[in-house]
């Protein structure tokens, strides 16, 4: 329940925030890379990195990791089918054999079938999902926007009140 | 509106989170190391690995473990080592390729086989992962072995049932018939596409013709030489025919005589099934002593069989199971590369260990390990090991560097005081006393050779309650009591799936002698007996295949040499004829 009402949080936060749809298309993509592939790992801390310095939505980053978590779980068995087959595809041995012998790169865990196939999946759908999240983001704050923002729901969840009461109340 | 691109005050925040993380690290990661270490150590070796301690001195490229324990894989509440302190040289620069390169270690205080309070095995109970998989299949090796059970304590020689199904013979028996039955039929087929009835009727036709011909009749003579023409040919397929078909009758004999080897093996088998072992002297030692002899085989077996699976030869990619982790942990690929440095590398390890740690003056005895590596074709050297002392001579070579690995290793131990036991199927205890030990292997690819030896000159034997009325049991208590020296031999050798074992011992002669004198006539009839029922279960199959292979056999040769003699007969009368008519007769 807690987890639901910090996402509908994060969702309106990000929505209605100040930033342009592009900025929180970018944070969600770079949230998604978070919640795709498995969190403790070199080029995770690269993305947070980029999602703090870069000039994009943290808030869309938090959403797209949130939303993007339950995603990956249910995607690990293709992760790891696609990780396997770039992994021992005869001609890419050459580039792997290369990069597992280079400095600080095996760090990053590339070799682990699903850290590769999860980044490579993530690096697929991130320049479909950061358009349609543009597009979409847009169309939102053009079209209901505006509603939802005076609507009471919107203000009973974005209330920091109703959280608090929440927080005392939760077993 | 120009958006910036960077956000230059969040700088600081990240640079306090580094700082937060790097003082985390600083202060969580020996615990960290330890934990990690603990669990590969346990996921590696099948067994429970505990630290007491672990420090990493980055700056100096040493890690320090002290009180390490490896409980042993094999036994529920004993140790297979414990350390007081090991000291390792760890190259740093490595490590940025995520590469462990130990320069060297130096361990302290090694105690073997120290008993422990908690059950410590892993892979004998989950039976994941490489270890868990490696003791299943060396423990499945192990139980190939069937050792029959000499049960003396009451004389009594028991026989199990015997069931139908697992002899060979009637399986052989069947399949044979039905390859008499095809064999037949081909040959019926063959017989008939040879059509020799209308070759014969026109030959016989032409020698009536030629009976009546004159000299000067060129066409009834051409029609002679044609039609013995015919007859060749028809003769020469008669005999690839004949070929065959002994070429057959060949393979159906052979097949006959495995039903004679099945029987055999069948007798064997039906033996095995006594509990009683051969009253020849080297079954005798195999009976009492090959249980307690293929345990260190066992073990040994499942050190180097773990030593293959984790340094394989060769430089192809490799894939082990990944990390464990909420996610799916996947599977981590090697990529080893000519000329650089293996995932993992121990170039020298110096030992000091102790030996009767628990006796009044614990021996001290040195060792040196060198070479350790995943990846031994980037190392290019075996790994070798050896130690010594006053009573103590151990060595091992691991060589995979070559596509067929070779593993040999072996230790003599002497003032080793091995624990009482049972002997087996014998209500009768063993007590060794401080004896020298031996054991060898030698693994050349999928061939094992290997020697277990137990030597002692203070041996004692105790009777069981169970033995008191048993004449058997008093028997066997005469032979052996006055026998003070033990000397054990077991060898193993073969391809390692299927290996002969041979166990001997000096108590072999006067065991068997004894027992011979009593057990002699019991054991023969018992073993006619199950001869018997072999039989009777076997001769209702084999006889009818047998007459049926010969009947086979006799029905084919006689129809190509019936069919021989006609065309034989026909083209000698036609010859015969011909050089009548042709034969110049002067005047």
């Amino acid at each position: 329940m807690f987890a639901l009402i910090k996402l509908i949080q994060s969702l309106f936060d990000a929505l209605h925030s100040e930033g342009t749809p592009g900025q929180l298309a970018a944070g969600i993509v770079l949230g998604s890379f978070l919640g795709l592939t498995p969190l403790v790992n070199l080029h995770n801390a690269l993305i947070f990195a980029a999602l703090v310095l870069l000039n994009v939505s943290f808030a869309g980053g938090m959403l797209g990791w949130a939303v993007f978590v339950p995603i990956g779980f249910l995607l690990d068995p293709l992760f790891d089918w696609i990780g396997h087959s770039l992994l021992l595809a005869p001609s890419l041995r050459g580039l792997w054999t290369s990069l597992y012998n280079t400095p600080i790169v095996p760090l990053s865990n590339f070799n682990n079938t699903v850290v590769l196939g999860s980044l490579v999946f993530a690096l697929l759908v991130s320049l479909p999902l950061f358009v349609a999240t543009r597009w979409a983001v847009a169309r939102y704050r053009v079209t209901v926007g505006e509603r939802v923002r005076q609507s009471k729901f919107y203000r009973a969840v974005t209330a920091s009140k109703v959280y608090n009461v929440y927080k005392m109340f939760r077993p | 509106m120009k958006i910036k691109i960077f956000r230059w005050r969040a700088v600081g925040p990240l640079l306090v989170l580094f700082v937060i993380g790097c003082l985390l690290w600083w202060l969580f990661a020996d615990t960290i190391a330890r934990r990690e270490s603990q669990k590969v150590g346990t996921q590696l070796l099948g067994a429970k690995v505990d630290i007491q301690d672990l420090h990493l001195d980055l700056r100096r490229g040493a890690v320090t473990i002290r009180g390490l324990t490896i409980a042993s894989p094999h036994e529920a509440f004993q140790n297979l080592l414990e350390a007081d302190e090991l000291v390792a040289d760890i190259d740093m620069i490595p490590l940025t390729e995520k590469k462990l390169v130990v320069d060297r270690i130096v361990a302290k205080g090694l105690r073997f086989g120290t008993p422990r309070t908690t059950d410590g095995r892993v892979a004998a109970k989950s039976g994941d992962g490489i270890a868990g998989r490696v003791l299943a299949e060396t423990r499945e090796w192990a139980s190939q072995f069937q050792i029959p059970v000499l049960q003396l304590a009451t004389g009594k020689i028991s026989i199990d049932s015997l069931d139908p199904r697992r002899l060979s013979t009637i399986p052989a028996a069947a399949a044979l018939s039905a390859r008499a039955d095809s064999s037949r039929r081909a040959w019926q087929a063959a017989y008939d596409s040879l059509r020799l009835g209308p070759t014969l009727d026109s030959a016989s036709a032409a020698l009536e013709r030629l009976r009546h011909a004159r000299a000067a009749d060129l066409a009834a003579l051409n029609d002679g030489r044609q039609a013995i023409d015919r007859l060749k040919r028809a003769r020469d397929r008669v005999t690839a025919l004949d070929r065959s078909v002994k070429s057959g009758i060949t393979q159906l004999q052979t097949g006959l005589a495995g039903l004679d080897s099945a029987r055999g093996r069948d007798y064997a088998f039906a033996r095995s099934l006594l509990k009683l072992p051969s009253l020849d002297a080297p079954e005798i030692g195999a009976a009492l002593f090959a249980p307690g002899a293929i345990k260190p085989f066992e073990r040994a077996l499942y050190y180097a069989q773990l030593a293959r699976r984790y340094m394989p030869p060769g430089l192809l990619p490799r894939a082990t199971t990944g990390p464990s982790r909420v996610r799916r942990a996947g599977e981590d690929v090697r990529f080893p590369k000519e000329r650089a440095l293996p995932a993992f590398l121990l170039r020298s390890a110096e030992l000091s260990f102790l030996l009767h740690p628990t006796s009044d003056q614990p021996q001290q005895y040195a060792g040196r390990l060198t070479g350790l590596t995943s990846e031994p074709a980037l190392y290019g050297r075996p790994t070798t090991f050896r130690a010594s002392g006053p009573q103590l001579a151990a060595g091992a070579l691991l060589d995979h560097v070559r596509d067929i690995p070779v593993d040999t290793g072996g230790a003599t131990v002497g003032g080793i005081t091995l624990p009482a036991f049972q002997v087996p199927g014998v209500p009768l205890r063993l007590d060794p006393g401080a004896a020298t030990t031996q054991l060898g292997l030698t693994l050349n690819g999928d061939t094992i050779h290997a020697r277990f030896a137990i030597r002692s000159t203070h041996a004692r034997w105790m009777r069981d309650s169970g033995f008191a009325n048993s004449t058997i049991g008093d028997l066997m208590w005469r032979a052996v009591s006055g026998i003070s020296n033990l000397d054990v031999e077991a060898r193993l050798s073969g391809p390692l799936h299927h290996p002969d074992l041979a166990v001997r011992s000096n108590l072999d002669q006067a065991v068997a002698s004894r027992l011979r004198a009593v057990l002699g006539d019991r054991v023969a009839a018992a073993e006619k007996q199950m001869h018997d029922r072999v039989d009777a279960l076997i001769n209702d199959k084999v006889g009818p295949v047998r007459a049926r292979v010969n009947e086979v056999q006799t029905q084919a040769q006689a129809q190509i040499a019936q069919q021989r003699a006609r065309l034989d007969d026909l083209q000698k009368q036609l010859e015969q004829r011909l050089r009548d008519l042709t034969r110049i007769r002067l005047p």
